[in-house]
């Protein structure tokens, strides 16, 4: 299990898009992936899970991945949040 | 297994939404006695405290940061002594410890010398026409609520036949279609995807959506789908307690399933043992029926009907009268009569 922490960067926050874009590259691994915000924790392969969550920008989140490709699971989505998604910082 | 996530509980609510809440979700009213900065003025546990001992001057365990309530016999006390300086010193037993805010009940208020000491101490002061015992039940209750260990799952929440069934499984599985087929046959959807599970006392877990996300599901392929707005009323309701866990898996040729009873596995849930049924999926297996069938199944054994005893005493009985009667394996009818259908 690897984990690792990341700030969402974008201005709009953790809307619909960047939240597609997460799950997207998630389900392309093996990994099991979750997302800790506050306490709280959802299956970052699951869309309506990442909405949940409701990030806005400045919000820190901790990325866990478990299974046999965590290494390269999270190195993909830490990269996704420091990008921004590709939107205004 | 998934790993299984971490729980957590609020640490403080604010005696203004404390006050707020009552009036909103338990219809009881609390009023201000004096203007003090209640947002921020904060309750850390669920347990209420009477302070009569205090007002008296013994304040060994004092357990000012409670809620204080003060009842008839605080009121009276108060009221019955001499002079207002003897009075002023007793309120002060309470006021100089940090305590989050003082209700009277049944209607009783304080002097205003008092109050004013209350404001000077930014302690917030409230009224209630309650009785003391209700309204701290009825606070007990709603701070114990808003302590309870709460867990955010992933899942479908769904009221099968009266019976909360959360399903759980990998990502993809098909939890979500499942739940939709359920709702198409009149089961009733709490929470798709994200279920905030809330311990409440002894086995009781209570699920519900969350506030953002509420009916609304995803079906892969299709995309959100809004089931209120889609099925209407019937289809949903907002919370339910969890009683039996359906956990969705590819079929594993390894895996022991359960064969002749059911639910004999069990699933921690913030520390309560539910019912768990391992559910294999192969192709053309008709999920949907099966939870029905575990939920019909749990409501017999809830009415004290278990399948599988029944059954083995059936089977006892008859090992047991073997000699008697004929030992093969007897039709289930003694005469088809002329009865040719």
């Amino acid at each position: 299990m690897v984990e690792k922490e990341v700030t969402v960067t974008n201005r709009a926050g953790l809307h619909t898009r960047p939240a597609s874009m997460i799950v997207r590259t998630a389900s392309q691994f093996k990994a099991e992936f979750y997302i800790h915000k506050d306490g709280y924790e959802i299956n970052g392969k699951s869309i309506i899970g990442v909405m949940t969550l409701a990030a806005e920008q400045g919000a820190t989140l901790m990325l866990i991945c478990d299974g046999p490709d965590e290494n390269d699971a999270i190195e993909a989505l830490s990269k996704i949040f420091a990008d921004g998604f590709g939107e205004v910082v | 297994m998934a790993r299984r996530a971490k729980m957590f509980k609020k640490e403080s609510i604010s005696v203004a939404f404390a006050v707020e809440q009552l009036q909103k979700s338990v219809g009881m009213t609390a009023k201000a006695l004096n203007y003090t900065d209640a947002e921020t003025r904060l309750i850390t546990e669920s347990n209420l405290h009477r302070p009569g001992m205090a007002l008296a001057g013994y304040l060994e365990l004092f357990t000012h940061q409670r809620v204080q309530v003060l009842g008839n016999t605080e009121c009276r006390y108060l009221a019955n002594l001499e002079t207002d300086e003897e009075r002023k010193k007793a309120f002060n037993n309470v006021l100089k410890f940090p305590i989050p805010c003082i209700i009277c009940t049944e209607g009783n208020v304080l002097d205003e010398p008092l109050l004013a000491l209350a404001t000077n101490a930014g302690v917030p002061v409230y009224v209630t026409e309650e009785p003391s015992t209700r309204f701290m039940y009825l606070l007990r209750d709603f701070l114990e609520d808003q302590f309870a260990p709460q867990q955010s799952l992933h899942g479908s929440l769904i009221d099968v036949y009266g019976i909360g069934l959360l399903m759980i499984g990998p990502a993809g599985i098909g939890k979500s279609e499942v739940a939709l087929d359920l709702v198409e046959r009149g089961h009733r959807l709490v929470a798709d995807d994200v279920v905030m599970a809330t311990r409440k006392e002894g086995q009781v877990v209570m699920g519900s959506g969350t506030d953002l996300v509420q009916h609304f599901m995803e079906i892969r392929g299709l995309g959100l789908v809004d089931v209120r707005a889609m099925f209407g009323i019937r289809a949903i309701r907002f919370q339910k307690r969890i009683e039996v866990v359906v956990n969705l898996h590819p079929w594993d040729p390894d895996e022991e399933y359960t064969r002749l009873g059911m639910m004999e596995e069990t699933y921690d849930i913030l520390g309560a043992q539910l019912p768990l049924v391992l559910l294999p999926i192969t192709p053309g297996k008709n999920v949907t029926v099966l939870c029905e069938v575990i939920a019909m199944n749990h409501l017999l054994r809830h009415y004290g009907y278990d399948p599988a005893e029944v059954f083995a005493e059936r089977l006892s009985e008859r090992i047991r009268k073997k000699g008697m009667a004929s030992s093969d394996p007897g039709r289930g009818i003694e005469y088809f009569e002329h009865d040719y259908e």
